[in-house]
């Protein structure tokens, strides 16, 4: 278990939130297992978290207003809270997609100047 | 702006907390719901897919924590739903919260109330501003012993004071008066004034709510100016704006109202309320208040303003200059006079006199509400001993210590919260009721009140009582051992001996601090005793005494002054019911303003003994006998003394005693003023007896009386041209029916010679005693019922501790009794219990009532502070009710069943 630990990403303060505002602007509206699965798939499972780690996230971006969650069902008719993004949300990703590139733009330039 | 809304969410959510809970609760449901319809795709069993769903979503518990970590403050959160607990568990106990709630209330609400009368007088600046620049000068005349009030000066004394210091930004004189107010069609009505030079109203520098005030300018040009105060604006003007300028008569002379002060103003800062300046007029002296006698008479104040920069101390020393020149000047009849110029601030001239007893009444609150405390958290030990298996049980379940704390502190501050609210309520009635029961000797009873420093106070008081009683319990909880406890299955039987002790020692400090207060207010009760068991040196039932004061307009000639007290004195006579009717220039039991110097015949006096004050007392008619004082030797005043008959003078036993001592004074000789003062000698007719001229407990004045006719002739070089006599003072009537049944005859009386004249004040003398006593009946009162507080509380405090040690070892005593222990030995253990408790807090009390004597010694009279009567009884009270407390208890211990013994719980 440790060294599992050790080789998955520790997740940086907000990226979960941007990944999880990415995902739900992409793909519609979506439950917590579904974003879930989706963090799986895109981080080739480098991202290993408890399906349980999503919440504290869900809870942060719907007080700010960026997400809403509404009850409905899923395909094969279990009840499920899907998630979608607000306008403020879109807003917010919007400036928190920029931010995130100038700030990876900037590590990426200081990485290559050291190496 | 997210940021805001998120902040707002966190803080509003846990007051949304179930229903948060039940849809985390669905969510996570229906996540696990979808994680195994994907396993169970996947072909694993049903028993498998369940377990790596768990799996794959991880802790539920730590998801949910994390959500509410995340949704919420962590602490506040936690913190809420410990009140919410609590709360349940407080209502599940209405009787415990109830008392809790109301001991605290009422130790609150007492302090809160005490507290505001220290605000209010004490601790709050002067309503004026800058008042820390603001001092009083005076003279202290060396040998005079004049200690009432603060130091005084004369007229030439402010003329000189005001002309050649360079310390004050402003400095002024001031003086009481009293006028007849009429002129606007009302009723004459007697008025409270001062005069004031117009420098006072600059240095004090509060501005007029209308109009404006004199200025110095206007005081030396004697303008007819007056200024009113808000209330006399409201009551007798009915706050009409349009008084400014119009007229109005003082003692029949016209004055022209110029302003009106604010609501809040309020000087000459005087103690009580009764005698507050209604209005002000300039000081304007007159030519005759710099000669002869009123130039040595010390009855002005003075107030001013600090330079910035200059100290008190300097101020004084640039004073003392002024002081030594103007002795230097002084005219030859009083050069051996010494004065000594006196600089202190207005704050302690104004409050210093009312310190000891706000003090007092602070500290025996203070006392109250400890015992409240102790009681408090000796309640909520006993609650936290029931609840140790409760404890026991989630320590092993993981709950951290300050989790425990934390919820034991709140328990505690919840209930002291709801004691904090009843005792703001309880006080804020108090002083509604109360204010007027203060004694008058405070000074700023109107700015007593609740106000926000006052509420902070009993907010925090609130805390601090909260914390405090919610920490015994506290730590009772955390060193409670979790083995320990499960083990003994519930039986809570040998265990606990901590709590026991830590119980014991509060009840022994309740105790403790409960007799100090009890033996206080023994000695007070005893002192009010003593008090109303003094002679007072004249009988006060069936007398009438109606102050007046002729205004100089019409009664301008002492002839004029001699009629109309010749007739007013002859219908009083006249009266059915009256039996002999006098006047006497000052009323005993009433207070008196310090006295003259006098120079007795053939007393030699040790050196540097100073002056020979006595009050001196004019008189006319029969006061003597109207007021029921005794003559010892001699004869009293006849018709025959009047103007120009030889000067006679009756003196009281205390002046004859300490002048003339063991031999006969009648024949003796004395004169006012000092050796070098050239006035007639006058020669001692008759010795009456002492008289009280303050409260019982006050000193005995050395007095002499003369009839009123005789002073101009007596005062020699002091006498001043024009100087008027018995135009003011006090006339007395002996009566035959009550009193009080007298007094509309003694008004019409008065309305027949002058139809405008009224009585200043009319009360029976019984009245006025009891006025004398009310000072020290107020702190007697308070003290005690502070002390009955104190007791009680105490008592209960016994009571419970006896009672929940017996609970814990009722089995023990049915093991006893099961073993043959008398039922009377088991009584007997249990009231020797209580009364070990009682004796060790009654020795500490008594340390303490020793030490805290000094403080209380200046509040006794006539009995020692280690009065053993006092201290005795007040130790057998407590013990018996001690061990009454305990007989409950012991009585339900020795009723123990012995099957219990057996049978276990």
């Amino acid at each position: 278990m440790p060294s599992k630990e050790k080789e998955s990403i520790q997740l940086l303060q907000g990226t979960l939130d941007l990944i999880v505002l990415r995902t739900l602007s992409t793909m519609g509206p979506q439950h917590a297992y579904q974003i879930a699965t989706r963090l799986q798939q895109i981080s080739d499972s480098l991202l290993n978290l408890n399906q349980g780690t999503l919440y504290p996230a869900l809870v942060r971006l719907e007080q700010y207003g960026w997400i809403k969650g509404t009850w409905g069902k899923t395909g094969n008719n279990r009840e499920a809270k899907f998630y979608a993004i607000t306008k403020a949300g879109e807003k917010a990703l919007g400036e928190e997609t920029e931010r995130w590139r100038k700030m990876a733009g900037l590590v990426e330039r200081l990485l290559l100047e050291e190496s | 702006m997210k940021a805001l809304r998120r902040l707002f969410l966190r803080i509003s959510s846990p007051f949304s907390n179930e229903e948060t809970e039940a849809e985390l609760d669905r969510e996570i449901t229906a996540h696990l719901a979808l994680l195994e319809d994907e396993f169970l795709s996947k072909g694993m069993s049903p028993e498998e897919a369940r377990r790596a769903a768990r799996r794959a979503y991880g802790g539920v518990e730590q998801a949910k924590q994390r959500h509410r970590d995340e949704r919420s403050y962590p602490g506040l959160a936690q913190t809420l739903q410990d009140i919410r607990y609590t709360l349940r568990q407080l209502r599940r106990s209405p009787g415990f919260t109830l008392t809790a709630v109301l001991m605290l209330g009422l130790g609150i609400g007492a302090t809160t109330a005490i507290f505001s009368i220290v605000e209010g007088v004490l601790l709050r600046p002067l309503p004026f501003p800058d008042s820390e620049h603001l001092v009083t000068l005076g003279d202290i005349l060396e040998g005079s012993n004049y200690t009432s009030g603060g130091s005084s000066v004369t007229a030439p004394d402010i003329r000189n004071y005001m002309r050649e210091t360079h310390s004050f930004t402003h400095l002024g004189g001031y003086g009481g008066k009293s006028f007849e107010l009429s002129g606007n069609d009302d009723e004459p009505q007697p008025v409270h004034a001062s005069r004031m030079n117009g420098e006072v109203f600059s240095a004090l520098g509060v501005a007029p709510m209308l109009g404006r005030v004199f200025t110095q300018q206007e005081d030396d040009q004697r303008q007819p100016f007056v200024v009113l105060s808000y209330s006399l604006w409201r009551s007798r003007f009915h706050g009409d704006a349009k008084v400014l300028g119009s007229k109005i008569l003082l003692d029949r002379k016209p004055y022209i109202i110029i302003g009106v002060m604010p609501r809040n103003f309020e000087f000459p800062l005087v103690p009580g309320h009764v005698n507050q300046s209604e209005l002000w007029v300039p000081m304007s002296p007159e030519p005759w208040e710099f000669l002869a006698g009123a130039a040595a008479s010390w009855n002005l104040r003075m107030v001013g303003r600090l330079k910035p920069g200059v100290t008190p101390e300097q101020a004084q020393s640039d004073a003392q200059r002024v002081a030594i020149e103007t002795m230097r000047n002084y005219p030859a009849y009083m050069s051996s006079l010494r004065i000594h110029a006196d600089v202190k601030g207005l704050q302690e001239d104004t409050i210093a006199r009312a310190r000891p007893l706000v003090r007092t009444l602070f500290f025996a609150v203070i006392v109250v509400l400890l015992i409240a405390c102790a009681n408090q958290a000796g309640l909520l030990l006993v609650r936290s001993i029931r609840r140790r298996r409760e404890i026991a049980v989630r320590l092993a379940l993981g709950a951290r210590a300050a989790a425990l704390l934390r919820q034991t502190v709140i328990e505690s501050m919840i209930l002291s919260l709801g004691g904090g609210v009843v005792g703001l309520a309880l006080a804020g009635i108090a002083l509604r009721v109360g204010l007027n029961l203060l004694p008058q000797t405070l000074p700023r009873i109107r700015e007593i009140g609740l106000d926000w420093t006052v509420v902070s106070f009993a907010l925090g008081l609130v805390l601090l009582t909260g914390f405090f009683c919610g920490l015994a319990p506290a730590f009772a909880a955390i060193q409670t051992s979790v083995n320990e406890t499960l083990k003994e299955g519930g039986r809570t039987g040998s265990s606990g001996s901590g709590h026991t002790r830590l119980r014991s020692a509060l009840v022994v400090g309740e105790i403790a601090v409960a007799l100090i207060l009890l033996t206080a207010s023994g000695l007070l009760l005893r002192s009010f005793e003593k008090m109303r068991s003094v002679d007072m040196g004249f009988q006060s039932n069936h007398t009438l005494a109606a102050s007046y004061s002729l205004p100089g307009k019409q009664y301008s000639t002492q002839p004029q002054i001699d009629t109309f007290n010749q007739r007013l004195l002859d219908g009083l006579r006249q009266l059915p019911g009256a039996e002999s009717a006098g006047i006497t220039g000052l009323l005993p039991a009433s207070g008196f303003a310090g006295g003259i110097s006098i120079l007795p015949e053939g007393y030699v006096s040790s050196k540097g003994a100073g002056l020979h004050m006595a009050v001196s007392t004019q008189v006319e008619g029969d006061p003597f006998h109207a007021l029921g004082i005794r003559l010892l030797r001699g004869r009293l005043f006849t018709e025959a003394d009047r103007e120009g008959s030889p000067l006679v003078a009756i003196v009281n036993h205390k002046l004859a005693e300490h002048y003339w001592p063991g031999e006969d004074p009648i024949g003796k000789r004395l004169r006012r003023g000092m050796p070098e003062t050239s006035t007639p000698w006058m020669t001692v007719v008759g010795e009456v007896d002492d008289v009280k001229m303050a409260s019982a407990d006050s000193q005995t004045p050395e007095q002499f009386y003369q009839p009123a006719t005789q002073v101009v002739a007596s005062e020699g070089v002091f006498a001043s041209t024009d100087e008027l006599m018995a135009n003011y003072g006090w006339i007395v009537l002996r009566t035959s029916v009550p009193p009080e049944q007298m007094e509309n005859a003694m008004r019409a009386v008065l309305q027949k010679i002058d139809p405008q004249l009224v009585f200043t004040k009319m009360k029976t003398l019984d009245q006025v005693v009891s006025d004398s006593e009310a000072p020290r009946r107020f702190n007697t009162v308070l003290i005690s019922s502070f002390a009955i507080a104190a007791v009680l509380l105490g008592v209960l405090g016994i009571y419970s501790v006896i009672a929940f040690t017996v609970a814990t070892r009722e089995q023990e005593m049915a093991i006893r009794m099961a073993l043959g222990c008398e039922r009377s030995r088991i009584l007997q253990l249990v009231l020797a219990s209580g009364a070990k408790l009682a004796a060790v807090g009654c020795t500490l009390g008594l340390l303490g009532a020793v030490a805290v004597s000094t403080l209380l010694r200046s509040f006794l009279f006539g009995v020692s502070p280690f009065d053993p009567a006092v201290l005795g009884i007040s130790v057998a009270v407590m013990l018996l009710l001690a061990l009454m407390a305990s007989l409950l208890p012991a009585r339900r211990a020795s009723l123990t069943d012995p099957m219990l013994a057996v049978r276990g719980e």
